[in-house]
Protein backbone atom coordinates (compact mmCIF):
# COMPACT_ATOMS: atom_id res chain seq x y z
CA UNK A 1 0.00 0.00 0.00
CA UNK A 2 1.09 3.53 -0.72
CA UNK A 3 0.43 6.74 0.64
CA UNK A 4 -0.83 9.37 -1.47
CA UNK A 5 0.90 12.19 -1.66
CA UNK A 6 -0.25 15.47 -0.31
CA UNK A 7 -1.11 18.31 -2.74
CA UNK A 8 1.45 20.51 -0.51
CA UNK A 9 4.23 19.92 1.75
CA UNK A 10 6.67 21.75 3.19
CA UNK A 11 9.51 20.08 4.95
CA UNK A 12 12.08 22.51 7.00
CA UNK A 13 15.14 22.17 9.52
CA UNK A 14 15.99 25.39 10.98
CA UNK A 15 19.25 24.85 12.30
CA UNK A 16 20.94 21.52 11.26
CA UNK A 17 22.59 19.47 13.82
CA UNK A 18 26.08 18.07 13.82
CA UNK A 19 27.49 20.43 10.90
CA UNK A 20 30.17 23.32 11.65
CA UNK A 21 28.40 26.69 11.51
CA UNK A 22 24.54 27.43 10.88
CA UNK A 23 22.70 26.68 8.21
CA UNK A 24 18.82 24.67 7.43
CA UNK A 25 17.37 22.97 4.66
CA UNK A 26 13.97 23.49 3.02
CA UNK A 27 11.85 21.21 1.13
CA UNK A 28 8.90 21.76 -0.94
CA UNK A 29 6.18 19.31 -2.85
CA UNK A 30 3.26 20.27 -5.08
CA UNK A 31 1.03 18.09 -6.69
CA UNK A 32 3.86 14.84 -5.91
CA UNK A 33 6.62 16.93 -7.28
CA UNK A 34 9.50 18.70 -5.72
CA UNK A 35 9.16 22.03 -5.53
CA UNK A 36 11.97 23.91 -3.79
CA UNK A 37 14.98 21.89 -2.55
CA UNK A 38 16.91 24.43 -0.57
CA UNK A 39 20.30 24.36 1.52
CA UNK A 40 20.11 28.06 3.25
CA UNK A 41 23.09 29.30 4.92
CA UNK A 42 22.43 31.72 6.91
CA UNK A 43 25.71 32.19 9.06
CA UNK A 44 27.20 35.69 8.33
CA UNK A 45 29.57 36.70 5.94
CA UNK A 46 33.43 37.47 6.86
CA UNK A 47 34.57 39.07 4.04
CA UNK A 48 38.06 36.87 3.75
CA UNK A 49 39.05 38.07 0.37
CA UNK A 50 38.37 41.52 0.80
CA UNK A 51 40.30 42.16 4.12
CA UNK A 52 43.24 40.10 2.76
CA UNK A 53 44.18 42.91 0.15
CA UNK A 54 46.82 44.95 1.10
CA UNK A 55 48.20 42.12 3.51
CA UNK A 56 51.72 40.56 3.51
CA UNK A 57 51.90 37.14 1.48
CA UNK A 58 53.89 35.75 4.13
CA UNK A 59 50.96 36.24 6.82
CA UNK A 60 48.41 34.33 4.56
CA UNK A 61 48.91 30.69 6.52
CA UNK A 62 47.78 32.32 9.92
CA UNK A 63 45.32 34.32 8.30
CA UNK A 64 43.50 31.62 6.36
CA UNK A 65 43.93 29.25 8.88
CA UNK A 66 41.35 30.90 10.67
CA UNK A 67 38.75 30.38 7.90
CA UNK A 68 38.42 26.87 10.06
CA UNK A 69 38.77 25.13 13.30
CA UNK A 70 38.15 21.83 11.73
CA UNK A 71 40.48 22.02 8.38
CA UNK A 72 42.92 24.98 9.24
CA UNK A 73 45.76 22.67 7.36
CA UNK A 74 43.65 22.78 3.82
CA UNK A 75 43.73 26.98 3.91
CA UNK A 76 47.18 27.14 5.04
CA UNK A 77 48.73 24.78 2.14
CA UNK A 78 46.68 26.07 -0.51
CA UNK A 79 47.90 29.81 0.19
CA UNK A 80 51.43 28.66 0.44
CA UNK A 81 51.38 26.77 -3.10
CA UNK A 82 49.48 29.65 -4.41
CA UNK A 83 52.21 31.69 -3.06
CA UNK A 84 54.82 29.96 -4.48
CA UNK A 85 53.35 28.94 -7.62
CA UNK A 86 53.41 32.81 -7.97
CA UNK A 87 56.70 33.67 -7.11
CA UNK A 88 58.29 30.62 -8.81
CA UNK A 89 59.45 29.18 -6.15
CA UNK A 90 60.00 25.07 -5.47
CA UNK A 91 59.76 23.55 -2.14
CA UNK A 92 62.54 20.63 -1.28
CA UNK A 93 61.15 17.15 -1.05
CA UNK A 94 61.33 17.31 2.80
CA UNK A 95 58.89 19.99 3.02
CA UNK A 96 56.45 18.62 0.53
CA UNK A 97 57.27 15.08 2.76
CA UNK A 98 56.62 17.28 6.16
CA UNK A 99 53.02 19.34 4.93
CA UNK A 100 51.62 15.86 3.82
CA UNK A 101 52.32 14.48 7.30
CA UNK A 102 50.91 17.42 8.94
CA UNK A 103 47.81 17.09 6.31
CA UNK A 104 47.53 13.49 7.16
CA UNK A 105 47.65 14.74 11.34
CA UNK A 106 44.30 17.14 10.10
CA UNK A 107 41.94 14.19 7.53
CA UNK A 108 42.38 11.73 10.85
CA UNK A 109 40.78 14.66 13.50
CA UNK A 110 38.35 15.76 11.15
CA UNK A 111 37.09 12.40 9.19
CA UNK A 112 37.41 10.29 12.62
CA UNK A 113 35.15 12.70 14.28
CA UNK A 114 32.85 13.14 11.24
CA UNK A 115 32.70 9.29 11.35
CA UNK A 116 32.60 8.74 14.74
CA UNK A 117 30.58 11.43 16.59
CA UNK A 118 28.50 13.31 13.72
CA UNK A 119 27.57 10.58 11.09
CA UNK A 120 27.40 7.45 12.55
CA UNK A 121 24.89 8.61 15.21
CA UNK A 122 22.50 8.81 11.87
CA UNK A 123 22.70 5.07 10.66
CA UNK A 124 22.54 3.63 14.44
CA UNK A 125 19.35 5.66 15.21
CA UNK A 126 20.81 7.90 17.80
CA UNK A 127 20.41 11.29 18.76
CA UNK A 128 24.11 11.96 18.81
CA UNK A 129 27.29 10.41 19.74
CA UNK A 130 26.61 11.13 23.95
CA UNK A 131 23.36 8.68 23.54
CA UNK A 132 25.32 6.10 21.37
CA UNK A 133 27.68 6.12 23.81
CA UNK A 134 26.04 4.65 26.19
CA UNK A 135 25.06 1.36 24.30
CA UNK A 136 28.78 1.30 22.08
CA UNK A 137 31.25 2.90 24.17
CA UNK A 138 33.86 0.21 22.48
CA UNK A 139 33.11 2.04 18.72
CA UNK A 140 32.79 5.67 20.52
CA UNK A 141 36.07 5.42 22.66
CA UNK A 142 37.90 4.32 19.27
CA UNK A 143 36.97 7.38 17.60
CA UNK A 144 38.28 9.49 20.40
CA UNK A 145 42.17 7.36 20.55
CA UNK A 146 42.03 7.81 16.88
CA UNK A 147 41.08 11.40 16.77
CA UNK A 148 43.69 11.80 19.93
CA UNK A 149 46.57 10.57 17.44
CA UNK A 150 45.38 13.06 15.00
CA UNK A 151 45.82 15.85 17.21
CA UNK A 152 49.26 14.19 18.78
CA UNK A 153 50.27 14.49 15.47
CA UNK A 154 49.17 17.78 14.01
CA UNK A 155 50.90 19.22 17.56
CA UNK A 156 54.10 17.40 16.76
CA UNK A 157 54.40 18.63 13.31
CA UNK A 158 52.59 21.91 13.55
CA UNK A 159 53.52 23.09 17.27
CA UNK A 160 49.52 22.99 18.20
CA UNK A 161 46.23 21.08 17.38
CA UNK A 162 44.67 23.68 15.93
CA UNK A 163 45.61 26.07 13.92
CA UNK A 164 49.28 25.07 13.67
CA UNK A 165 51.77 28.07 14.02
CA UNK A 166 54.88 26.10 12.38
CA UNK A 167 53.80 26.89 9.42
CA UNK A 168 55.36 29.29 6.77
CA UNK A 169 55.46 30.55 2.87
CA UNK A 170 58.26 28.23 1.87
CA UNK A 171 57.99 25.54 4.27
CA UNK A 172 58.34 25.27 7.94
CA UNK A 173 60.00 27.05 10.71
CA UNK A 174 61.40 24.13 12.66
CA UNK A 175 61.81 20.45 11.50
CA UNK A 176 60.43 17.54 14.08
CA UNK A 177 63.19 15.03 15.06
CA UNK A 178 63.86 11.04 14.12
CA UNK A 179 62.99 11.14 18.11
CA UNK A 180 59.90 13.11 18.04
CA UNK A 181 58.66 11.02 15.70
CA UNK A 182 59.28 7.55 16.87
CA UNK A 183 57.57 8.76 19.98
CA UNK A 184 54.62 9.25 17.84
CA UNK A 185 54.75 5.77 16.36
CA UNK A 186 52.64 3.39 18.68
CA UNK A 187 50.15 5.96 18.95
CA UNK A 188 49.76 5.81 14.74
CA UNK A 189 50.12 1.51 14.61
CA UNK A 190 47.45 2.11 17.07
CA UNK A 191 45.73 4.33 14.66
CA UNK A 192 46.00 2.34 11.66
CA UNK A 193 44.52 -0.54 13.60
CA UNK A 194 41.50 1.41 14.49
CA UNK A 195 40.88 2.46 11.07
CA UNK A 196 40.65 -0.70 9.76
CA UNK A 197 38.15 -1.52 12.53
CA UNK A 198 36.35 1.51 11.33
CA UNK A 199 36.07 0.13 8.01
CA UNK A 200 34.54 -2.77 9.50
CA UNK A 201 32.46 -1.34 11.30
CA UNK A 202 30.86 1.30 8.98
CA UNK A 203 30.61 -1.54 6.34
CA UNK A 204 27.86 -2.72 8.88
CA UNK A 205 25.68 -0.30 8.68
CA UNK A 206 22.12 -0.15 6.90
CA UNK A 207 22.52 2.30 3.56
CA UNK A 208 19.55 3.33 1.99
CA UNK A 209 19.89 2.83 -2.15
CA UNK A 210 20.57 5.63 -3.69
CA UNK A 211 22.78 6.83 -6.25
CA UNK A 212 23.35 9.52 -8.53
CA UNK A 213 26.03 10.22 -11.61
CA UNK A 214 28.02 12.86 -10.07
CA UNK A 215 30.68 14.49 -12.08
CA UNK A 216 33.76 14.10 -9.68
CA UNK A 217 36.42 16.71 -9.27
CA UNK A 218 39.68 15.77 -7.16
CA UNK A 219 43.36 16.18 -7.50
CA UNK A 220 45.82 13.95 -8.77
CA UNK A 221 49.66 13.82 -7.95
CA UNK A 222 52.24 11.75 -9.80
CA UNK A 223 52.22 9.18 -6.94
CA UNK A 224 50.17 8.32 -4.01
CA UNK A 225 46.82 9.35 -3.04
CA UNK A 226 45.89 13.28 -3.45
CA UNK A 227 45.81 14.80 -0.08
CA UNK A 228 48.57 17.66 -0.39
CA UNK A 229 49.06 18.30 -4.02
CA UNK A 230 48.33 17.17 -7.98
CA UNK A 231 46.81 17.97 -11.07
CA UNK A 232 42.83 18.44 -11.06
CA UNK A 233 41.13 15.63 -12.64
CA UNK A 234 36.99 15.16 -13.21
CA UNK A 235 34.77 11.83 -14.12
CA UNK A 236 34.34 12.97 -17.82
CA UNK A 237 37.82 12.40 -18.17
CA UNK A 238 39.66 15.98 -17.78
CA UNK A 239 42.96 16.64 -17.00
CA UNK A 240 43.85 19.73 -16.04
CA UNK A 241 46.23 22.20 -14.14
CA UNK A 242 44.80 24.18 -10.96
CA UNK A 243 44.82 27.47 -12.88
CA UNK A 244 42.84 25.61 -15.98
CA UNK A 245 40.30 24.81 -13.64
CA UNK A 246 40.08 27.82 -11.78
CA UNK A 247 39.23 29.58 -14.69
CA UNK A 248 36.59 27.26 -15.44
CA UNK A 249 34.67 27.53 -12.39
CA UNK A 250 32.65 30.03 -11.80
CA UNK A 251 31.11 31.07 -8.15
CA UNK A 252 27.64 32.43 -8.44
CA UNK A 253 25.41 34.10 -5.71
CA UNK A 254 22.15 32.71 -5.21
CA UNK A 255 19.18 34.39 -3.14
CA UNK A 256 18.81 32.11 0.07
CA UNK A 257 23.08 31.50 0.86
CA UNK A 258 25.60 33.13 1.87
CA UNK A 259 27.90 30.40 0.29
CA UNK A 260 28.81 31.18 -3.27
CA UNK A 261 27.86 28.08 -5.34
CA UNK A 262 30.37 26.53 -7.58
CA UNK A 263 29.74 25.42 -11.59
CA UNK A 264 32.11 23.79 -12.97
CA UNK A 265 31.33 25.21 -17.25
CA UNK A 266 28.00 25.52 -15.78
CA UNK A 267 27.68 21.94 -14.20
CA UNK A 268 27.62 21.35 -10.74
CA UNK A 269 30.18 19.09 -9.82
CA UNK A 270 30.69 17.11 -6.55
CA UNK A 271 34.05 17.38 -4.64
CA UNK A 272 35.41 15.38 -1.10
CA UNK A 273 35.73 11.80 0.07
CA UNK A 274 33.83 10.04 -3.01
CA UNK A 275 34.83 11.89 -5.72
CA UNK A 276 39.08 11.19 -4.37
CA UNK A 277 37.87 7.61 -4.20
CA UNK A 278 36.66 6.95 -7.43
CA UNK A 279 39.11 9.19 -9.16
CA UNK A 280 41.79 7.77 -7.45
CA UNK A 281 41.60 3.98 -5.92
CA UNK A 282 44.43 2.83 -7.83
CA UNK A 283 46.57 5.41 -5.86
CA UNK A 284 45.45 3.60 -2.41
CA UNK A 285 47.88 1.66 -0.33
CA UNK A 286 47.17 -2.15 -1.20
CA UNK A 287 45.91 -2.39 2.50
CA UNK A 288 43.40 0.72 1.95
CA UNK A 289 41.94 -0.61 -1.40
CA UNK A 290 41.99 -4.44 0.77
CA UNK A 291 40.52 -2.36 3.39
CA UNK A 292 37.73 -0.98 0.66
CA UNK A 293 36.76 -4.26 -1.04
CA UNK A 294 36.13 -6.22 1.95
CA UNK A 295 33.74 -3.75 3.00
CA UNK A 296 32.18 -4.31 -0.30
CA UNK A 297 32.89 -1.15 -2.29
CA UNK A 298 33.49 -1.06 -5.98
CA UNK A 299 36.47 1.01 -7.67
CA UNK A 300 33.85 3.78 -7.83
CA UNK A 301 31.34 4.81 -5.42
CA UNK A 302 27.80 6.94 -6.28
CA UNK A 303 26.16 6.56 -2.86
CA UNK A 304 26.47 9.23 -1.06
CA UNK A 305 25.60 7.67 1.96
CA UNK A 306 28.33 5.38 1.65
CA UNK A 307 30.64 7.97 1.93
CA UNK A 308 30.86 7.25 5.72
CA UNK A 309 32.48 3.96 4.60
CA UNK A 310 35.00 6.02 1.99
CA UNK A 311 36.00 7.93 5.17
CA UNK A 312 36.86 5.23 6.98
CA UNK A 313 39.37 3.83 4.26
CA UNK A 314 40.47 7.31 3.84
CA UNK A 315 41.64 6.92 7.69
CA UNK A 316 43.25 3.97 6.96
CA UNK A 317 45.23 5.93 4.16
CA UNK A 318 46.29 8.56 6.33
CA UNK A 319 47.72 6.59 9.20
CA UNK A 320 48.93 4.36 6.79
CA UNK A 321 50.78 6.93 4.97
CA UNK A 322 51.81 8.82 8.16
CA UNK A 323 53.59 5.78 9.31
CA UNK A 324 55.68 5.82 5.68
CA UNK A 325 56.77 9.59 5.72
CA UNK A 326 57.46 8.95 9.88
CA UNK A 327 59.85 5.86 9.14
CA UNK A 328 61.69 7.09 6.16
CA UNK A 329 62.00 10.43 8.66
CA UNK A 330 65.85 11.32 8.53
CA UNK A 331 67.65 14.36 11.07
CA UNK A 332 68.89 18.05 9.26
CA UNK A 333 66.58 18.36 6.36
CA UNK A 334 66.46 21.39 5.04
CA UNK A 335 62.85 23.06 6.86
CA UNK A 336 62.48 26.25 4.19
CA UNK A 337 63.67 28.01 0.92
CA UNK A 338 63.05 31.86 1.03
CA UNK A 339 60.45 32.89 -1.42
CA UNK A 340 61.35 36.60 -2.77
CA UNK A 341 58.25 38.39 -3.61
CA UNK A 342 57.59 39.63 -7.27
CA UNK A 343 54.47 40.79 -8.59
CA UNK A 344 52.40 37.69 -10.43
CA UNK A 345 49.71 35.78 -9.66
CA UNK A 346 49.35 32.08 -8.26
CA UNK A 347 46.88 29.23 -7.99
CA UNK A 348 46.90 26.34 -5.07
CA UNK A 349 45.24 24.09 -4.38
CA UNK A 350 44.83 20.40 -1.60
CA UNK A 351 42.43 18.39 -0.40
CA UNK A 352 40.45 19.23 2.76
CA UNK A 353 38.98 16.42 4.42
CA UNK A 354 35.68 17.31 2.59
CA UNK A 355 37.03 17.95 -0.67
CA UNK A 356 39.30 20.24 -3.11
CA UNK A 357 40.13 23.67 -1.32
CA UNK A 358 41.67 26.17 -3.75
CA UNK A 359 42.64 29.86 -3.70
CA UNK A 360 44.23 32.38 -6.01
CA UNK A 361 46.15 35.71 -5.50
CA UNK A 362 47.91 38.24 -6.98
CA UNK A 363 50.53 40.15 -5.37
CA UNK A 364 52.95 42.96 -6.30
CA UNK A 365 56.82 43.70 -5.96
CA UNK A 366 56.48 43.95 -2.06
CA UNK A 367 54.59 40.64 -1.81
CA UNK A 368 51.53 42.42 -0.91
CA UNK A 369 48.38 40.67 -1.98
CA UNK A 370 46.09 42.96 -4.74
CA UNK A 371 43.80 39.81 -5.28
CA UNK A 372 42.24 37.18 -3.63
CA UNK A 373 39.59 34.45 -4.18
CA UNK A 374 39.24 31.51 -1.93
CA UNK A 375 36.89 28.33 -2.76
CA UNK A 376 36.31 26.03 -0.16
CA UNK A 377 34.64 22.52 -0.91
CA UNK A 378 31.52 23.20 0.81
CA UNK A 379 30.52 26.07 -1.64
CA UNK A 380 32.00 23.88 -4.33
CA UNK A 381 29.40 21.18 -3.25
CA UNK A 382 26.56 23.18 -2.28
CA UNK A 383 24.33 22.88 -5.72
CA UNK A 384 24.87 19.30 -5.69
CA UNK A 385 23.37 18.91 -2.04
CA UNK A 386 20.48 20.26 -3.12
CA UNK A 387 20.44 18.35 -6.26
CA UNK A 388 20.28 15.38 -3.93
CA UNK A 389 17.93 16.94 -1.19
CA UNK A 390 15.36 16.78 -4.94
CA UNK A 391 16.11 13.63 -5.88
CA UNK A 392 16.16 11.93 -2.51
CA UNK A 393 12.64 13.50 -1.97
CA UNK A 394 11.57 12.34 -4.78
CA UNK A 395 12.46 9.28 -4.29
CA UNK A 396 11.07 9.20 -1.03
CA UNK A 397 7.86 11.26 -0.82
CA UNK A 398 6.05 8.22 0.64
CA UNK A 399 7.89 8.58 3.48
CA UNK A 400 6.07 10.52 7.03
CA UNK A 401 7.79 14.10 7.35
CA UNK A 402 9.31 13.05 10.60
CA UNK A 403 11.54 10.29 8.46
CA UNK A 404 12.08 11.78 5.64
CA UNK A 405 13.29 15.47 7.24
CA UNK A 406 15.84 13.16 9.00
CA UNK A 407 16.99 11.11 5.57
CA UNK A 408 16.92 14.65 4.10
CA UNK A 409 19.29 15.62 6.94
CA UNK A 410 21.75 12.61 6.92
CA UNK A 411 21.80 13.58 2.93
CA UNK A 412 23.16 17.21 4.04
CA UNK A 413 25.58 15.09 6.58
CA UNK A 414 27.16 12.96 4.04
CA UNK A 415 29.07 16.08 2.74
CA UNK A 416 29.99 17.18 6.59
CA UNK A 417 29.30 20.91 4.90
CA UNK A 418 31.62 23.30 6.92
CA UNK A 419 29.06 26.15 6.92
CA UNK A 420 31.80 28.57 8.57
CA UNK A 421 34.45 28.29 5.64
CA UNK A 422 31.74 28.53 3.16
CA UNK A 423 29.96 31.51 3.74
CA UNK A 424 31.34 34.78 1.41
CA UNK A 425 30.43 37.83 0.89
CA UNK A 426 27.07 39.03 0.07
CA UNK A 427 26.42 41.48 -3.14
CA UNK A 428 23.98 44.10 -1.87
CA UNK A 429 21.74 46.26 -4.42
CA UNK A 430 19.89 48.88 -2.99
CA UNK A 431 17.08 50.02 -5.28
CA UNK A 432 16.04 53.12 -4.46
CA UNK A 433 13.02 53.15 -7.17
CA UNK B 1 57.74 5.88 53.98
CA UNK B 2 54.83 8.51 53.00
CA UNK B 3 53.04 8.09 49.79
CA UNK B 4 52.85 10.02 46.96
CA UNK B 5 50.17 12.83 46.86
CA UNK B 6 47.03 12.31 45.41
CA UNK B 7 47.55 13.44 41.62
CA UNK B 8 45.20 16.86 41.05
CA UNK B 9 44.63 18.74 37.66
CA UNK B 10 44.22 22.13 36.06
CA UNK B 11 43.34 21.99 33.17
CA UNK B 12 42.91 25.59 30.85
CA UNK B 13 40.40 25.14 28.34
CA UNK B 14 39.99 26.98 25.30
CA UNK B 15 41.60 29.06 22.60
CA UNK B 16 44.87 31.23 23.37
CA UNK B 17 43.79 33.36 20.25
CA UNK B 18 40.42 33.95 20.63
CA UNK B 19 39.20 36.62 22.49
CA UNK B 20 37.51 35.40 25.83
CA UNK B 21 38.10 32.41 25.03
CA UNK B 22 41.59 32.34 26.39
CA UNK B 23 40.27 32.82 29.84
CA UNK B 24 41.03 29.19 30.82
CA UNK B 25 44.77 29.28 29.98
CA UNK B 26 45.19 32.30 30.62
CA UNK B 27 43.88 31.35 34.60
CA UNK B 28 46.03 27.92 34.71
CA UNK B 29 49.55 30.01 33.30
CA UNK B 30 48.75 32.11 36.54
CA UNK B 31 48.33 29.02 38.89
CA UNK B 32 51.36 27.66 37.08
CA UNK B 33 53.39 31.10 38.25
CA UNK B 34 51.64 30.68 41.55
CA UNK B 35 52.34 26.93 41.96
CA UNK B 36 56.25 28.44 40.78
CA UNK B 37 56.84 30.29 43.68
CA UNK B 38 54.47 28.11 45.92
CA UNK B 39 54.39 24.43 45.85
CA UNK B 40 51.41 22.29 46.35
CA UNK B 41 52.90 18.47 45.83
CA UNK B 42 51.03 16.07 42.95
CA UNK B 43 49.78 19.24 40.81
CA UNK B 44 49.61 19.45 37.72
CA UNK B 45 48.80 22.00 35.17
CA UNK B 46 47.59 22.04 31.41
CA UNK B 47 46.37 23.85 28.88
CA UNK B 48 44.26 22.32 26.11
CA UNK B 49 42.14 23.71 23.18
CA UNK B 50 40.00 20.23 22.50
CA UNK B 51 37.59 19.51 25.41
CA UNK B 52 37.57 16.21 24.18
CA UNK B 53 41.32 15.76 25.55
CA UNK B 54 39.88 16.03 29.28
CA UNK B 55 38.72 12.22 29.07
CA UNK B 56 43.13 10.91 29.17
CA UNK B 57 43.78 13.98 31.22
CA UNK B 58 41.42 13.22 34.44
CA UNK B 59 42.46 9.58 34.10
CA UNK B 60 43.30 9.04 37.83
CA UNK B 61 43.00 12.49 39.44
CA UNK B 62 41.56 12.61 42.52
CA UNK B 63 40.52 15.90 41.80
CA UNK B 64 40.24 18.09 38.12
CA UNK B 65 39.97 22.05 37.89
CA UNK B 66 38.33 23.16 34.35
CA UNK B 67 38.98 26.55 33.92
CA UNK B 68 36.92 27.84 30.92
CA UNK B 69 34.66 30.82 29.25
CA UNK B 70 31.33 30.17 29.85
CA UNK B 71 28.30 31.88 28.45
CA UNK B 72 25.20 32.00 30.51
CA UNK B 73 23.78 35.63 30.04
CA UNK B 74 25.52 36.71 33.42
CA UNK B 75 26.99 40.01 33.07
CA UNK B 76 30.90 39.40 31.63
CA UNK B 77 33.32 38.46 34.07
CA UNK B 78 31.43 37.09 36.75
CA UNK B 79 32.72 33.74 38.03
CA UNK B 80 30.81 30.57 38.09
CA UNK B 81 31.96 27.42 39.94
CA UNK B 82 30.38 24.23 39.13
CA UNK B 83 30.94 20.80 40.92
CA UNK B 84 30.53 17.48 38.89
CA UNK B 85 31.39 14.45 38.61
CA UNK B 86 30.26 10.59 38.30
CA UNK B 87 27.72 10.96 40.98
CA UNK B 88 26.58 14.37 40.79
CA UNK B 89 24.35 15.83 38.15
CA UNK B 90 25.23 16.81 34.12
CA UNK B 91 25.80 20.54 34.01
CA UNK B 92 23.25 22.62 33.05
CA UNK B 93 22.93 24.79 29.73
CA UNK B 94 24.14 27.53 30.28
CA UNK B 95 27.07 26.59 32.10
CA UNK B 96 28.41 25.26 29.12
CA UNK B 97 30.83 27.38 26.43
CA UNK B 98 29.31 27.92 23.36
CA UNK B 99 31.32 26.00 20.65
CA UNK B 100 30.28 25.12 17.33
CA UNK B 101 28.34 21.61 16.92
CA UNK B 102 31.36 20.27 15.02
CA UNK B 103 33.57 20.55 17.94
CA UNK B 104 32.42 19.17 20.98
CA UNK B 105 31.97 21.67 24.37
CA UNK B 106 32.68 21.32 27.83
CA UNK B 107 29.47 19.76 28.64
CA UNK B 108 29.46 17.64 26.04
CA UNK B 109 32.85 15.74 26.74
CA UNK B 110 31.86 15.74 30.52
CA UNK B 111 28.59 13.88 29.46
CA UNK B 112 30.96 11.61 26.78
CA UNK B 113 32.85 10.78 29.63
CA UNK B 114 30.15 9.70 31.68
CA UNK B 115 28.45 7.24 29.45
CA UNK B 116 31.92 5.64 28.40
CA UNK B 117 32.41 5.67 32.19
CA UNK B 118 35.20 7.85 32.20
CA UNK B 119 34.01 11.04 34.39
CA UNK B 120 35.96 10.89 37.62
CA UNK B 121 34.31 11.67 41.22
CA UNK B 122 35.44 14.83 41.57
CA UNK B 123 35.06 17.85 38.62
CA UNK B 124 35.21 21.33 39.44
CA UNK B 125 34.53 23.54 36.21
CA UNK B 126 35.98 27.36 36.99
CA UNK B 127 34.41 29.45 34.54
CA UNK B 128 34.47 33.06 33.70
CA UNK B 129 31.47 34.32 32.31
CA UNK B 130 32.72 35.74 28.55
CA UNK B 131 32.14 38.51 26.30
CA UNK B 132 33.48 38.25 23.02
CA UNK B 133 35.19 35.08 20.60
CA UNK B 134 36.74 37.15 17.85
CA UNK B 135 39.84 35.70 16.83
CA UNK B 136 43.06 37.33 17.02
CA UNK B 137 41.39 39.51 20.13
CA UNK B 138 42.97 40.02 23.82
CA UNK B 139 40.38 39.12 26.85
CA UNK B 140 37.76 42.18 27.25
CA UNK B 141 38.48 44.37 30.22
CA UNK B 142 35.79 42.43 32.21
CA UNK B 143 37.14 39.31 31.57
CA UNK B 144 40.69 40.14 32.30
CA UNK B 145 39.79 41.57 35.66
CA UNK B 146 38.10 38.62 36.37
CA UNK B 147 41.45 36.62 36.06
CA UNK B 148 42.44 37.45 39.59
CA UNK B 149 39.73 36.02 41.73
CA UNK B 150 39.33 33.19 39.21
CA UNK B 151 43.60 31.72 39.97
CA UNK B 152 42.52 32.42 43.98
CA UNK B 153 39.50 29.72 43.55
CA UNK B 154 41.56 27.46 41.82
CA UNK B 155 44.43 28.05 44.37
CA UNK B 156 41.46 27.98 47.59
CA UNK B 157 40.62 24.30 45.55
CA UNK B 158 44.06 22.92 45.60
CA UNK B 159 44.74 23.96 49.16
CA UNK B 160 41.73 22.46 50.51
Amino acid sequence: MSMQPTSERTLSVEVLARVEGEGGLHLSMRNGKVAEAKLNIFEPPRFYEAFLRGRSMMELPDLTARICGICPVAYQFSACMAIEDACGVTVPDSVHALRRLLYCGEWIESQTLHVYMLHAPDFMGYAGAIEMAKDYPTEVARGLSMKKAGNELMTLVGGRSVHPVNTKIGGFYKMPSVADMMALRPALAQGLEDALETVRFCAGLEFPEFERPYLFVSLRPETGYPIDSGRIVTSRGEDLSVREFVERVEEVHVEHSNALHGVLDGEPYVVGPLARYSLNFDRLSPLAQQAARDAGLGETCYNPFKSIIVRAVETVEAFHEALRIIDSWVDGLPASVPVPPREAEGWGATEAPRGLCFHRYKIDDDGLVTDAQIAPPTSQNQPSMEADLRELAQEWMWMSDEDLTLRAEVAIRNYDPCISCSVHFLDLTVDRG
Amino acid sequence: MTHPPARRVVVGLGAPDRGDDAVGPTVAREVAAVLAQRPVPGVEVLEREDPTALLDVWAGAELTVVCDAVRSGSPPGTLHVVRTGKDLPPLTEGHVQEAGSHDFGLASAIELARALGRLPEHVVVVGVEARSFEWGEPLTRQVAGAVPSAVAEVMALLRS
